[in-house]
């Protein structure tokens, strides 16, 4: 009997890991945490207003989750609150969707077209490609062959091929359906990034001992 | 004293391919392209044999490079050797891209998320523009 009454009492909330939002909206608890919570209270639990977004917050927030409970806490004293999860919410604030500038896109495309093949051939005469592509010639035909071009084209394409299979994106549903390194380098690189604005962002999660250091 | 200088020499060449061999094998290693293409082709199990492909291929390489032997076969034998010695270099330039960390941050910073795979065409193209480019014009002039 006691367990159940226990159970009833308790509210669950799960902080979500990114939220984007809008300039000066509202903030509400159930847009930046799952709750479950006893049918009584949840749906004035979902509309409670965690935070305003004002000009000062520029376009990064983190709300903490002791925040949330504090503000849980004063309106549902007797509640018990469990939370899951992770610890804070990173809100994003973003302004009107901003498409991606078709000049900008082009100049950098042909920065990285114009990069890679030059860094190619960069390569190519560093290693000395030419003279091995040659005595590759000579090893299987004994022959002398200045321009070995049925070796260096199928090797050109091999070489597009092997990056294209190195970040497995074209034949993706032919091969398997894992993400691709790139992939993972990109969730890695947002999870640093993730972190570094938990800590810097979050005031609470660094304080000084004494202020006059 | 003859002795003397051929072990010497012995010693000298032993312990230079030993370093080179290791440090071969450890950037191959650094760049992880041999897991990647076993997680490809789902052939986990084969990775021994794999290691001893890249063993045999080095040593072979070795053989060919400082032997100059002339085996004397077809012509078209190259195109199989040219497309798998260039998916190799490929898969390195891919690696060697991502291990620096460059299209990550390139992405988010011109907010194209959504379509890297656009910006992975232009490296790719830009290869096979390259390497063709240079095989068919550059190295005459």
């Amino acid at each position: 009997m006691w367990e159940v009454n226990v159970l009833e009492k308790t509210i669950y909330i799960r902080m979500r890991n990114r939220v984007q939002s809008r300039p000066e909206e509202k903030i509400l608890l159930k847009d930046i945490a799952q709750i479950i919570a006893p049918d009584a209270g949840l749906s004035s639990l979902q509309a409670m207003m965690i935070h305003q977004l004002t000009e000062a917050d520029r376009n990064m927030v983190v709300i903490d989750v002791m925040k949330v409970i504090h503000l849980i806490k004063s309106k549902f004293g007797e509640m018990e609150i469990q939370t899951i999860g992770p610890a804070q919410t990173i809100i994003e604030v973003t302004n009107k969707k901003k498409g991606v500038s078709i000049p900008f896109f082009l100049l950098i495309w042909f920065l990285l077209f114009f990069g890679s093949a030059m860094a190619i051939m960069n390569f190519h005469d560093d290693v000395s490609m030419k003279s091995v592509h040659e005595k590759i010639y000579t090893i299987i035909t004994g022959k002398k062959e200045a321009n070995p071009l049925l070796f260096q084209i199928p090797y050109s394409i091999g070489l597009g091929l092997g990056m294209i299979l190195f970040f497995n994106h074209v034949f993706k549903k032919r091969i398997n359906e894992e993400p691709s390194p790139l992939e993972v380098e990109m969730f890695n690189y947002q999870l640093d990034l993730d972190n570094y604005v938990i800590i810097h962002e979050n005031k609470e999660s660094m304080k000084r001992l004494n202020d006059d250091d | 004293m003859t002795t003397i200088k051929i072990v010497a020499v012995c010693f000298f060449g032993f312990a230079s391919g030993l370093a080179v061999g290791s440090g071969f094998v450890a950037f191959l290693t650094v760049l992880g392209i041999i897991p990647r293409l076993t997680q490809l082709t789902k052939t986990m199990k084969m990775i021994q044999h794999y290691e001893w492909a890249v063993v045999i291929g080095a040593f072979t390489g070795v053989v060919g490079s400082l032997r100059d032997p002339l085996l004397n076969i077809s012509v078209y034998l190259l195109i199989p050797l040219g497309i798998t010695g260039g998916v190799f270099f490929g898969m390195l330039a891919a690696a060697l891209t991502e291990v620096l960390n460059v299209l990550p941050i390139l992405v988010k910073r011109i907010r194209m998320d959504g379509q890297i795979i656009i910006l992975i065409m232009a490296i790719v193209l830009g290869k096979i523009f390259g390497s063709i480019f240079q095989w068919l014009y550059f190295v005459h002039h």
